[in-house]
């Protein structure tokens, strides 16, 4: 194992093997900060490119486009306030206030240091530990999942907005968004009063672009030139003792994104909103949280890049994908003839680790990628409003529509659009409801399936063969009141200042 | 590699130069669009990048792969079903949402009417799975218990009526039995959850399975089709269940208007591809066969899928 493994350290290094990725991390970037173009397509449909190439140089190549498209969402979401996925919401909190208050460059810089921070700790923790995260992954089904989910959702509504009760409101309103369509368990129709558009459920992308940058736009037209003139400025890069001041949160949430990419089905989005719900709660200053902290960023940012790693882990030990990008690396694996499952650490050790370490070194190749490319993003908000905002309108339109190509899906924009700026005239924040239309979904289908797995019985089913899932239970009611008299101990506080 | 598929290409195209120019432009003219109503990642989407990348050599122009996943495949096929018949917007499906899904739900379109194979690309044979450590050597261990305890066995699937639910409930209807059907998000959660020891059986196609059965992690019990694909490894007939079962074909559907020669032109250019060698070296590593089927022969299959599934369905809601 030991000699594979320095074998195929070193076989990673070469040159096209660095060429290719650093073209994957370029053109994933692009994809990815383009609204409407996912990290998912973007890898489908470049995956043949692989077939063509050595696997060295071309399942390192997928990794490129993959990592870079993550840090890619993140870009709009912080420049003109359009999460392009559910990963990059927590990021447009703090991200976009600090564009507005003319810091656009430094909020880009600590995401992309962020990001790099959590996907290097993480694909490096996942290599040393790949065995035991294996078995750790082993412990988590739907039970566990649909625990862990609904805790998070409370954890959310606790302490994400600044009202608890408002945000139980908006939650409720996303949870039930989440319903309509077709039942993915039973196959029955909800809410879609026999409108055909409707049975594939509410698209998500009309969604965020309609709740975050539409409102932002309004607001900008609508009178605050003042607030625009500041945001034209790019500022100054990130400096040394903010990164210091960053790194505890840093690494608060690279850990807790590393955990839940360990368990199957979690994922991004809850990573980077506990990531960030955490650094609110730890933080002395919680009520700068949402104005524009860096600190937002880069817990959100860290958090949902760390979740990488191990994800990887099912597909590499057992041969099985766990979600749609896995898959497609599923499929470049095999189609170099090199099947994932128990026995290809044993026959094919070295390429597999030099695949691996191409990946941790894309981190690095990066950081030197995004470092130098970041103040040409910048700059995109120096652009002239008369330029900009028509831009951005067109961006808002053109990637709600080729998400799925569905003429409905402007129709949703328009409709979440007017919705949003409703909610921010009477003071609803809107992210909380967005996490219950996210997670809603899962939360329904491993309800679902543990209905099913108990055949009824749920209480007895989980006291007799599933404790940690009764123990999450358990704590939740009591975390969510803690998280409560908490975050009103603070308001008080920071009220009385 | 590339190089001789680019060669290939301008031959082709020099061929084309040579010949008169017909009057009425030449099928294809522009870029076919493969509309796959599933999402990335799955097996259609694997297969159907290694067509696109392949099949320009034969049809001198692009295939563009599009996914419209959404509904259980119904949102993919309506667009494949609306679309203008010219040949130039193809669906990429299978047997269940072909034929099956018209028994269960109330479909925006009338795939008997609307749609024409083109070709059946290949089909996968499915197996029955445990796990390696599973108390039940044979499938009539499984029998045996299920009679005793009915329902309590837990089966993984893909989702109801997909490519793992459907022959699992043919194989229910054809011994007398059931199973606790729990729907995961697909055949590679549905696979994790056997091995976690959170369901007792599954289905999954061998042929990917390849490393977990050498290793030992999984034990098949019995697989698709009359002819014995592992050595000691019964038979769907021989564990009692006949008939068109566990068969994913994976099959090109074109608007049923279709013109005859532009039909004509797309089941040569699909032919071509069984004999081209790339096409077949990555169709082997990703463990598929090439059982290509004409149109014409794999409609006939079709209507009789059709009588089949609602057989099936019918047997199944009445309970």
């Amino acid at each position: 194992m030991i000699d594979q493994f320095a074998t195929g350290f070193f076989m990673a290094f070469r040159l096209d093997t660095f060429f290719m990725m650093g073209v994957g991390l370029f053109f994933g970037m692009l994809v990815g900060s383009l609204p409407g173009f996912t990290t998912l397509m973007a890898m489908a449909i470049l995956l043949p490119v692989s077939f063509f190439l050595d696997p060295i140089v071309g399942i390192p190549f997928l990794l490129g486009i993959y990592k870079g498209g993550i840090f890619g969402g993140s870009v709009p979401a912080i420049l003109v306030s359009m999460p392009g996925t559910g990963a990059a919401v927590a990021t447009t909190a703090d991200g976009h206030a600090l564009t507005k208050k003319g810091k656009s460059r430094k909020a880009l810089d600590i995401a992309l240091f962020s990001s790099l921070f959590g996907d290097f700790t993480s694909d490096i923790l996942t290599i040393m530990m790949i065995f035991p995260i294996a078995l750790l992954v082993m412990q988590f089904g739907p039970p566990e999942l649909a625990a862990i989910l609904f805790l998070s959702l409370i954890v959310i509504a606790m302490t994400a907005g600044s009202n608890p009760v408002k945000s139980l409101m908006m939650m409720t309103a996303g949870l039930w968004l989440s319903f309509v369509g077709t039942d993915p368990l039973g196959g029955v129709e909800r809410f879609t009063f026999g409108s055909f558009e409707l049975r594939g459920g509410i698209p998500l992308l009309p969604m965020l672009i309609g709740l975050f940058a539409l409102p932002e736009i309004a607001a900008v037209v609508g009178r605050r030139v003042d607030i625009a003139q500041t945001a034209k400025i790019v500022g100054e890069r990130l400096h040394l003792a903010e990164l210091k001041r960053c790194m505890r949160t840093i690494l608060r949430s690279t850990a807790i994104g590393t955990a839940i990419g360990i368990v199957p089905g979690l994922g991004q989005v809850v990573a980077a909103m506990l990531g960030y719900t955490a650094a609110k709660n730890a933080s002395d200053h919680p009520e700068t949280f949402g104005k524009g902290e860096i600190e937002g960023v880069a817990a959100a940012e860290a958090a949902n890049n760390a979740v990488n790693g191990p994800t990887l882990v099912p597909l590499l030990t057992l041969g099985i994908p766990g979600d749609n990008v896995t898959a497609i690396l599923l499929g470049a694996f095999v189609a170099q003839g090199l099947r994932p499952g128990p026995q290809l650490f044993e026959e094919q050790g070295a390429v597999v680790f030099a695949i691996l370490t191409a990946m941790v070194f894309a981190n690095i190749l990066f950081l030197i990628i995004g470092y130098l490319s970041i103040p040409f993003f910048a700059r995109i908000v120096t652009i002239k409003n008369s330029l900009l905002i028509p831009a951005v309108i067109m961006f808002a339109f053109a990637g709600s529509f080729v998400f799925r190509s569905d003429p409905v899906d402007l129709l949703m924009l328009i409709g979440f659009g007017a919705f949003g700026i409703i909610a921010r005239i009477a003071r609803f924040e809107v992210m909380p409801m967005v996490m219950g239309f996210i997670l809603g979904g899962p939360l329904e289908y491993a309800f679902g399936q543990t209905m099913a797995m108990s055949n009824g019985d749920l209480i007895g089913f989980a006291i007799s063969q599933r404790p940690s899932m009764l123990a999450i239970l358990i704590i939740t009611p009591l975390i969510g009141f803690y998280l409560w008299r908490r975050m009103a101990n603070m308001s008080r506080v920071s009220n009385a200042h | 590699m590339i190089r001789r598929h680019i060669l290939k290409f301008a031959l082709a195209a020099a061929m084309l130069g040579g010949l008169a120019a017909p009057a009425v432009a030449e099928y294809p003219e522009k870029p076919v669009t493969l509309v796959i109503p599933l999402g990335a990642g799955g097996s259609h989407d694997l297969n159907a990048r290694v067509i696109s990348s392949i099949i320009p050599a034969y049809l001198n122009q692009a295939m563009i792969v599009r996914l419209t996943p959404g509904a259980g495949g119904q949102k993919g096929t309506q667009e494949a079903a609306t679309a203008p018949a010219d040949g130039y917007t193809l669906l990429f499906s299978h047997n269940y949402i072909d034929m099956l899904q018209q028994h269960v739900e109330n479909l925006p379109y009338d795939p008997n009417k609307d749609f024409v194979p083109v070709a059946r690309v290949n089909y996968a044979p499915i197996g029955i799975v445990v796990r390696g450590d599973s108390p039940f050597k044979t499938f009539e261990d499984v029998v045996r218990h299920a009679e005793e305890n009915p329902g309590a066995l837990k089966m993984a699937h893909s989702g109801n009526w997909g490519a793992l639910f459907v022959p699992a409930a043919q194989i229910m209807k054809a011994r007398g039995i059931t199973f606790n059907m729990i729907p995961y998000k697909g055949g590679g959660p549905a696979m994790q959850a056997l091995l976690k020891g959170e369901a007792d059986i599954t289905m999954g196609f061998p042929a990917t399975l390849s490393s977990l059965l050498d290793s030992g992690e999984v034990r098949l019990l019995a697989t698709a089709g009359n002819e014995t694909m592992v050595e000691g490894v019964p038979t769907f007939p021989e564990i009692g269940v006949d008939g068109d079962v566990g068969f994913m074909h994976r099959v090109v559907l074109a608007p049923a208007d279709t013109p005859p020669e532009v039909l004509e032109t797309l089941r040569t250019a699909f032919k071509a591809l069984q004999e081209d060698k790339t096409y077949t070296r990555l169709m082997g590593r990703l463990g598929e066969n090439r059982d290509f089927l004409d149109g014409p022969d794999y409609q006939k299959m079709r209507e009789a899928q059709a009588l089949e599934y609602k057989a099936l369905v019918d047997q199944i809601t009445s309970n």
